[in-house]
């Protein structure tokens, strides 16, 4: 393999949508973060994390998806051993020991494990060939390559980050085909599993579902957060109040500003025309990987770029359902708009894995 | 193939999710649609509600003067510690929790203030404590960053210079009720506008029109900048009154601790120049929130603190009616003054004896005798030879019976009965004892304070009623308000007829009558007294309830007068030992300021010499 091969049909498209959302992404981080003493360099710690992430998108492309799946079982037991050494001697940051800190860095390995998941389950559903519907084992097989670093996870615990993981699975599932009827059992238990586990929920997670259902309860407290979002949001209106100007961003109405609802930011200062561009950028990202996946060489290129859209695919419908009440709260950031080194880290490589697939779909 | 034939069918699939996208992403994209383009000025209100702040700047309310610009009602400046619920990050309990200590209320004292004003909108403040102390003030100031939902509001504070001194006819100040804000469209929640008194007479022109100022706040409360659009405040008008402050005090002075009112007109142009009724209370505490505790025991009183006894106690006049029907009978020529009737002590009428207050008699008296001794036999037979028609009707043309139309609210009518009222009222036929009885003043009639100084100036006066009024009509104008004239009536009644009577009273307090503490050197003081029996002598006991009522009524000078004095007080005993001396009081400061001979300076010297052990 020679370098300059990275450079051919390199899928310089997606690249600029993405660059595009960091530019974006940059902007509101330093307008929310501008007037506080804590995050003051927020925005060049997130370009620091960008060009990171962007060097990693290009390792990653270059690199031989094949090679990469080779080397899955070794990934996938150093996951594992990261994320077990973070809930040993990791950092507790609000109430989740889920960090680790290296040197200058602090990073959340589950974000990181999610990309050797999504390889993991791509791998082991990819060699179940000529299989029309999965069986019970197969389907066990599948949920327990998933569920050990899910399990690790949720006993930090952190529960927002162990649900991001669950699309890996149930994307790869339903491409990889399983019975109706077995569908819709699922579909039940799925249903069924929120009463069940209502009783082993904290308090602050009730709330949270609880302020979902009727979000007028309780505005001062639980519902305070998605109100003065949908605030943000609609007094932006059409074009937005301009960059900087937003009151409900500058006057610190709006909570965790840069990180979760940055959504809401854009849509105070740029308006509709703002998260419009936005969730155009996002929409073409994932249709960009619907279709590298519809015309991927193989089933192991298809079932890698579908994990990475079913993650992201779930961040993005969460994390915006959220911002305008449409979804219950929870800690899911926007994939390349959210302030985070892991997740920008994470959804970087996880484009080098799209980019990989795509230039590799030609069949000679 | 197989091997391209299960990709094809994962790619088939895989486009199936590709229409999940596009449903999700056009659900979001329509909820985004909702908030920013459809409900977009809905959100943009809220948001500035988050941002803007208003600050009410409290106009200050028009101050009250007495006729000689002596300030009677002031502002001073004080705050309030007021409470926001809207965007409050505490609950209640914690905020309440918060401020107990700072305060120094109790957690149910607070937690009461703020349930008593629940159903109002979160964005209005709720005043949590009023007229604050610099502690208080210090404290929330310095908590400004963590209870941002607390904060310090200036408010202009009424002052009522002199305490209790002309409370009645003040009045004093409350926050709006419920009824009144329906009423009225300028009152906002939680203004001040007068609840009685001249404060509640004249609210429109003493009330200011509040001003406002909106700040840019930050979400922990913090003024950030503050907006262009100041609107100041603008004061209410100043009044002044009629009132004479000097001869107030000396009229409350001379009442003391008695239970009283007395009611100084000038008659030729019903400007009242005193208005005092004792108990009285001092509207100061009204000023700054009156507590519950301390508004029963005013309420509670036995007697009745807010009662404006000048122009509400209607008693019978004793006595001082004999005055007016002495008037009516010479006006009807149904007697002269001339006649003459012999007091044995006690006359009988229809097989009933009514005895003279003189047991021994007086013996043969003529009009100026009759009035001087205040004889009743000569009134029993002025009476029954007038009727009870004529006198009633006279009564009536002087004015007693009828509301005055002073500018105060609350004033009764009183009684002047006749035989068509008893018939219709009380269903029973007015008999002959009913006239001798109402012909010395007692039984079946009602008069007030301010009747009687209305009715006997005006007689003085040769028939001229000027209504009485605390404010002129031209101090009205001048603050740009409308005012009728001021109501003026007259009746006929001859030079003759008044000269009698008034010569009469003068001969009361100057010549040996029942009210000779009343004189004043220099000053032809006339005057009447009456004792209004409270009920059957037979149970008489001094200083109890049932003791009589002591009335005077006096003009000066006798002739062409320029001021009238009405003094009643209730269960006071005899009109010439108590309420003669008060009126005296009154009369002499008149006449002292009038010579020139009062001197404000040398007035306080003596007070103070005297006040030294």
């Amino acid at each position: 393999m020679r370098l300059r091969d990275i450079w051919h049909d390199f899928d310089w498209t997606l690249f600029c949508a993405i660059l595009v959302l960091s530019a974006i992404s940059l902007i509101e981080i330093y307008s929310a973060t501008k007037n506080s003493q804590f995050e003051h360099y927020a925005a060049l710690k997130q370009l620091v994390w960008i060009c990171i992430g962007i060097g990693l998108l290009f390792i990653v492309a270059a690199l031989d998806y094949h090679i990469i799946s080779e080397q899955i079982p070794l990934l996938y037991m150093a996951g594992i051993g990261v994320l077990v050494y973070t809930l040993a001697l990791g950092r507790t940051v609000s109430g989740s020991r889920s960090w680790i800190v290296i040197g200058p860095m602090r990073l959340q390995p589950s974000e990181l494990v999610k990309v050797i998941v999504i390889v993991a389950v791509a791998r082991y559903l990819s060699e179940l060939r000529n299989v029309r519907y999965l069986n019970l084992e197969q389907m066990i097989k599948a949920g327990l390559i998933c569920g050990i670093p899910v399990a690790l996870v949720a006993m930090q615990p952190d529960l927002g980050t162990t649900i991001t993981f669950l699309p890996i699975l149930g994307i790869g599932l339903l491409v990889r085909g399983i019975k109706p009827l077995t569908f819709v059992i699922m579909l039940v238990c799925f249903v069924l599993a929120l009463p069940i586990s209502w009783p082993f929920l904290g308090q602050h997670q009730r709330d949270r579902i609880t302020n979902f259902v009727n979000p007028e309860q309780d505005l001062k407290g639980s519902g305070y957060q998605v109100n003065q979002s949908k605030i943000a949001i609609g007094s932006g209106g059409a074009l937005g109040k301009g960059i900087f100007k937003g009151s409900q961003n500058q006057l610190e109405f709006l909570p965790t500003r840069h990180t979760d609802f940055i959504l809401a930011v854009v849509g105070e200062e740029m308006g509709f025309a703002g998260v419009g561009l936005t969730l155009g950028l996002l929409g073409f990202i994932l249709f960009r990987a619907i279709n590298t996946a519809q015309t991927a060489r193989d089933e192991l290129g298809l079932f890698i770029v579908m994990g990475v859209f079913g993650i992201y695919f779930f961040h993005t419908l969460e994390n915006v359902g959220m911002v305008i009440g449409f979804m219950p709260m929870t800690g899911i950031p926007l994939p390349f708009m959210s302030y985070g080194g892991s997740s920008i880290i994470a959804v970087f490589m996880a484009m080098g894995l799209v980019i990989g697939v795509r230039r590799r779909r030609y069949v000679n | 193939m197989q091997h391209r034939d299960g990709l094809e069918l994962l790619r088939s699939r895989v486009s199936i999710i590709s229409y999940a996208v596009v449903i999700v992403l056009g659900v979001l994209v329509f909820g985004f649609w909702q908030l920013q383009v459809v409900q977009k000025s809905h959100y943009a209100d809220l948001a500035d509600k988050n941002r803007i702040k208003e600050i009410r700047l409290v106009a200050a309310r028009g101050k009250i003067y007495d006729r000689n610009h002596k300030i009677l009602a002031d502002n001073r400046p004080s705050y309030n510690i007021v409470y926001v619920r809207e965007n409050s990050p505490h609950s209640v309990e914690q905020t309440v929790a918060a401020l107990t200590t700072g305060l120094g209320m109790s957690a149910e004292e607070l937690t009461q203030k703020i349930d008593r004003k629940k159903k109002d909108p979160s964005y209005q403040p709720i005043t949590l404590k009023e007229d604050a102390g610099t502690g208080d003030v210090a404290y929330v100031m310095a908590h400004a960053y963590e209870l941002p939902e607390v904060s310090v509001e200036f408010q202009p504070r009424r002052l009522y210079r002199e305490g209790q001194v002309a409370a009645h006819a003040l009045g004093y100040i409350g926050e709006v009720t419920e009824a009144q804000l329906q009423e009225s469209s300028d009152l906002k929640p939680r203004d001040l506008v007068g609840i009685a008194g001249l404060e509640l007479v004249y609210d429109s022109v003493l009330r200011g029109v509040d001003g406002s100022r909106h700040v840019v706040v930050n979400n922990s409360g913090r003024e950030i900048e503050t907006l262009p659009d100041e609107v100041k405040p603008i004061s209410g008008h100043d009044i002044y009154t009629t009132l004479d402050l000097d001869l107030q005090k000396a009229a409350e002075d001379a009442i003391g601790d008695r239970v009283g009112s007395a009611v100084v007109l000038d008659p030729r142009s019903g400007e009242v120049l005193v208005l005092a009724s004792k108990p009285s209370f001092d509207p100061n505490h009204f000023a700054s929130g009156i507590s519950p505790f301390e508004y029963r025991l005013l309420m509670d009183d036995p007697n009745h603190p807010f009662e404006n006894r000048a122009i509400r106690s209607a008693q019978p006049p004793g006595s001082i009616f004999k005055v007016i029907e002495a008037a009516a009978g010479l006006e009807s020529q149904t007697v002269t003054a001339l006649d003459h009737v012999y007091c044995k002590g006690s006359e009988t009428f229809n097989g009933r004896s009514f005895g003279c207050w003189k047991p021994a008699g007086h013996g043969n008296v003529g009009m100026y005798e009759a009035i001087v001794n205040s004889c009743d036999v000569y009134f029993y037979n002025l009476g029954k030879t007038l009727g009870i028609d004529k006198i009633s009707q006279f009564a009536l043309m002087t004015g007693l019976g009828r509301k005055t139309g002073v500018d105060l609210p609350g004033e009764t009518t009183g009684l002047i009965p006749s035989e068509g009222w008893s018939q219709r009222v009380k269903r029973v036929k007015w008999a002959l004892i009913d006239t001798i009885n109402l012909s010395i003043g007692q039984g079946k009639i009602n008069v007030t304070p301010i009747q009687a100084a209305w009715a006997v100036g005006g007689l003085a006066s040769g028939g001229r009623l000027k209504q009485p009024r605390l404010v002129q009509p031209q101090e009205l104008r001048r603050s740009g308000f409308e005012s009728p004239d001021v109501g003026y009536q007259t009746y006929t009644v001859s030079e003759d007829t008044v000269e009698t009577v008034a010569k009469a009273m003068w001969g009361v307090v100057n010549d040996g009558g029942t009210a000779t503490s009343a004189r004043v050197n220099g000053f032809d003081v006339a005057g009447k007294t009456g004792t209004a029996q409270v009920v059957n002598k037979s149970i008489y006991k001094k200083g109890s309830e049932n003791e009589d009522h002591a009335w005077f009524v006096g003009f000066a000078p006798y002739r062409n007068p320029e001021i009238v004095v009405s003094v009643l007080l209730e269960h006071g005993g005899h009109g010439g030992e108590v309420s003669a001396p008060v009126a005296h009081a009154v009369l002499d400061m008149y006449y002292q300021k009038k010579t020139g001979h009062f001197n404000e300076g040398t007035a306080q010297k003596v007070a103070s010499l005297m006040s030294q052990p």
